[in-house]
């Protein structure tokens, strides 16, 4: 397609010849395309292809075996008018990336500051403390979360021999099981920490050294000099975390066997979304979700870009 | 002369509690290898299940190969939740596999969009039913026509840890047994503290095979012939009620214990070893065996009182139908003309799908039958007054339904809601799925 077209856009209307044609596709940027044509293909048939797909199933009712029936906006008019899964699926997806987000940005810029007093081993720490990361949205460790927040899981296990107290089975109590979703977004908090520790760097050390010699303490020197100059980071890592927040699927999928229960509690917006799709084969509607949830990403990050000239300070 | 490659399908797959298991859940299930004979057609077959399962048909298929040179099978198996995404996939893609196993719950739905085929015509010649009982042949019909074969007959059950029952001397649950007695029981079972956080039963308020059997019992049923429900709130609220009592007197564990419960073999609260008494369909009784070092066996759900009858049925475990637009019906129809049919393939089939329908076949197994096969062709034989005949097919939302209703007796379950509130709720809710179209 590429090879075709190549020639006409570079001559410009005028006959070419087959080996100039070919001259001028080898010296233009004809190569260039031609490389990227693995890349080319996936772009169109696995993602803007779907997506365009999608955006056109969302307006119609689709059960994957007959073929999609047009009804305009009335999937749109149900979600945003009388569905209740929605508004219970959107609370516990709001709660989740108001509580998640900035606990793990904490918890983030805490352990990268510790990693960058210039202890021996940084790349060991670093990379023991990335791991989770790497394994936290695997469905190994959602299995694992199970066990340990299960009846008879390791907390309750701890709990009844230090302490005697017999605790609930936190995963599967409707009261719990949203915050131990929680604690697992957090604990995936490597790579923030690694943005967040190679923002550190940046930081010049002669700011804080003259900022010792004013006898300024360290929680002064963190607010005034670490803070202010880290908000691109800070910045950057809120918006990706909010977005990956949002579409957050396997930890629940695995830890409330795909259901989103107890009672709901668990129902994250994206869960909801494959419930739909996947499991009543309604893929008009549940791609009508898909765009809601799109629109809904896009205002919080239009609302943090807004927002950022008042907060983030840039060098220049 | 050629190389004949081998063919592997690894699936993974959760494991429903109506598959049997092979072991653990999260194993990944290896397909057996089959040759690829010269063939002149190719069949494809998918179905749900376990690793046995799957054993057990491929064995089956290779039987079928060796006695029909020219016609080669393909198998593919995954547990029950991804299979119903994958095999909607693929129909809609219009490359489904030529022989699709098929569940009661879903076959309305697939023959109703003319996804899979009527087998009407290939009776007699090539489909051999003459000795299935005929109203189990019916049972794969919609709208007077035959789009399943049903594989095999099977019923809900509890499952009995016997030893329990044993060590405190109680009597064993039986076709007398009221929900009176069976509630005195399992409190007695729970009182007794065999170990710390043990309860005499499983709570069934979010099981709909239970309610079900209850509903029946009462003379109601879970849905119409037109697919409305057939039952009202008041129905729904007595048997939250039921279930609030039971967790009062201490004989069914708190909602957070039955949570851990996710709906199969593995993750249930008798494999778990937290109660004496689960709810599952009889031929999961070989699971059940694998899975517990305690000897189980099979019960009937109880007697609401000592008069009440008919809470049971037989009904197909599962059916096999043929894909609408496949090139090969006639082929697929006699290759489930086989596998239901011969005294070869029965043999190393077994009851793993439950009981046979063709009396031939439960005839020659009979006496090869090992002391599992024998308890399950027992029970579901035996159930006498407590069985009446198989309701209508539920209608396609009825999955949706029955998550409203898991997620309504939870609800109850946890106190976040009376038991009148919820199952007025509920019969809002579900009425509502029913009539959605969007």
């Amino acid at each position: 397609m590429t090879e075709a077209a190549q020639p006409t856009l570079a001559a410009g209307g005028e006959s070419v010849g087959r080996a100039s044609g070919w001259s001028r596709f080898a010296e233009g940027s004809g190569p260039g395309y031609l490389f990227l044509t693995p890349w080319l293909i996936g772009l169109f048939c696995f993602t803007l292809g779907p997506i365009v797909y999608s955006f056109y199933l969302s307006f119609t009712r689709f059960d994957l075996l007959t073929a999609p029936d047009w009804v305009g906006l009335e999937n749109y008019r149900r979600i945003l008018t009388e569905d209740p899964k929605f508004l219970a699926s959107m609370r516990v997806t709001f709660l989740y990336v108001l509580f998640s987000v900035p606990l793990k940005l904490a918890f983030a810029l805490a352990v990268a500051m510790l990693l960058n007093k210039g202890i021996k081993g940084l790349t060991l720490y670093r990379a023991l403390f990335y791991l989770p990361s790497l394994l936290g949205a695997s469905v190994a460790i959602a299995i694992l979360w199970r066990a340990i927040f299960s009846a008879d899981g390791l907390i309750n296990q701890l709990l009844w021999s230090l302490f005697g107290i017999n605790g609930p089975s936190w995963i599967t109590n409707p009261k719990y099981a949203l915050w131990t979703l929680v604690a697992l977004g957090v604990w995936q908090f490597g790579s923030p920490m690694i943005i967040f520790l190679a923002g550190l760097r940046q930081i010049p050390q002669d700011m804080y050294e003259a900022a010792s010699l004013d006898g300024a303490s360290a929680w002064r020197q963190f607010w005034k000099i670490t803070l202010p100059l880290l908000t691109p980071i800070v910045f950057f890592n809120v918006i990706i975390q909010t977005i990956e927040a949002f579409k957050s699927f396997t930890p629940a999928f695995i830890i409330s066997g795909g259901l989103g229960g107890p009672v709901n509690s668990t129902l994250f917006y994206a869960l909801y979304l494959y419930q739909e799709a996947f499991s009543f084969f309604r893929m008009g509607y549940a791609s009508a979700l898909a765009w809601i949830l799109l629109v809904i990403i896009s205002v919080f990050t239009a609302i943090s870009f807004l927002s950022s000239r008042y907060w983030v300070h840039y060098d220049d | 002369m050629s190389f004949h490659a081998k063919r592997r399908h690894f699936v993974a797959g959760h494991i429903d509690r109506r598959q049997f298991l092979a072991g653990c859940s999260a194993t990944l299930a290896l397909g057996l290898a089959r040759p690829a004979l010269s063939q002149q057609q190719r069949l494809r077959m998918i179905f749900w299940g376990s690793q046995t399962r799957a054993e057990r048909t491929y064995a089956a298929a290779d039987l079928y190969m060796k006695a029909h040179p020219g016609t080669g099978v393909d198998g593919e198996f995954l547990g029950w939740n991804d299979y119903w995404a994958k095999l909607a996939t693929q129909t809609a893609g219009g490359n489904a596999p030529d022989i699709i196993q098929m569940d009661y719950r879903y076959i309305v739905e697939y023959a109703g969009r003319g996804a899979i085929a009527p087998l009407d015509d290939f009776v007699g010649s090539t489909l051999n039913v003459a000795d299935f009982d005929p109203l189990q042949v019916d049972s794969g019909k919609v709208d007077g026509k035959l789009y399943g074969i049903s594989l095999g007959a099977n019923s809900v059950a509890m499952m009995v840890n016997k030893a329990v029952f044993e060590q405190l001397k109680l009597p064993l649950p039986d076709a007398k047994t009221t929900w009176e007695d069976f509630s005195k029981l399992a409190a007695e079972i729970t009182d007794a503290g065999i170990r710390r956080g043990f309860y005499g039963a499983a709570d069934g308020s979010k099981n709909e095979q239970i309610f079900e059997n209850y509903l029946r019992q009462r003379g109601k049923a879970l849905y119409t012939a037109d697919g409305q429900i057939a039952f009202d709130a008041a129905d729904v609220a007595e048997w939250f009620d039921m279930w609030a009592k039971l967790r009062e007197a201490g004989a069914v564990p708190p909602g957070d214990i039955q949570e851990l419960d996710q709906q199969n073999i593995d993750t249930s609260l008798l494999t778990q070893n937290k109660v004496a008494v689960a709810y599952a369909n009889s031929n999961e009784l070989v699971g059940y065996r694998k899975l517990n070092k305690d000897p189980v066996v099979l019960a009937n759900f109880p007697r609401l009182t000592a008069e009440s009858k008919g809470g049971h049925y037989r009904k197909p475990a599962m059916l096999f139908s043929v894909f609408a637009k496949s090139p090969n019906q006639k082929a697929a129809a006699e290759f489930i003309s086989y596998f239901v049919n011969d005294l070869e393939a029965a043999k190393v089939l077994g009851t793993e799908r439950g009981i046979p329908e063709s009396s031939k076949v439960r005839d020659a197994l009979s006496g090869t039958l090992d002391e599992t096969g024998k308890a399950m062709l027992a029970y579901v034989s035996g159930l006498g007054d407590l069985a009446a005949k198989l309701p209508p097919s539920p209608p396609k939302a009825a999955g949706e339904v029955l998550i409203a209703f898991q997620r309504t007796a939870s609800g109850v379950a946890f106190g976040s809601q009376s038991s009148s509130d919820a199952a007025q709720a509920f019969v809002t809710e579900a009425a509502e799925i029913l009539k959605r179209k969007t």
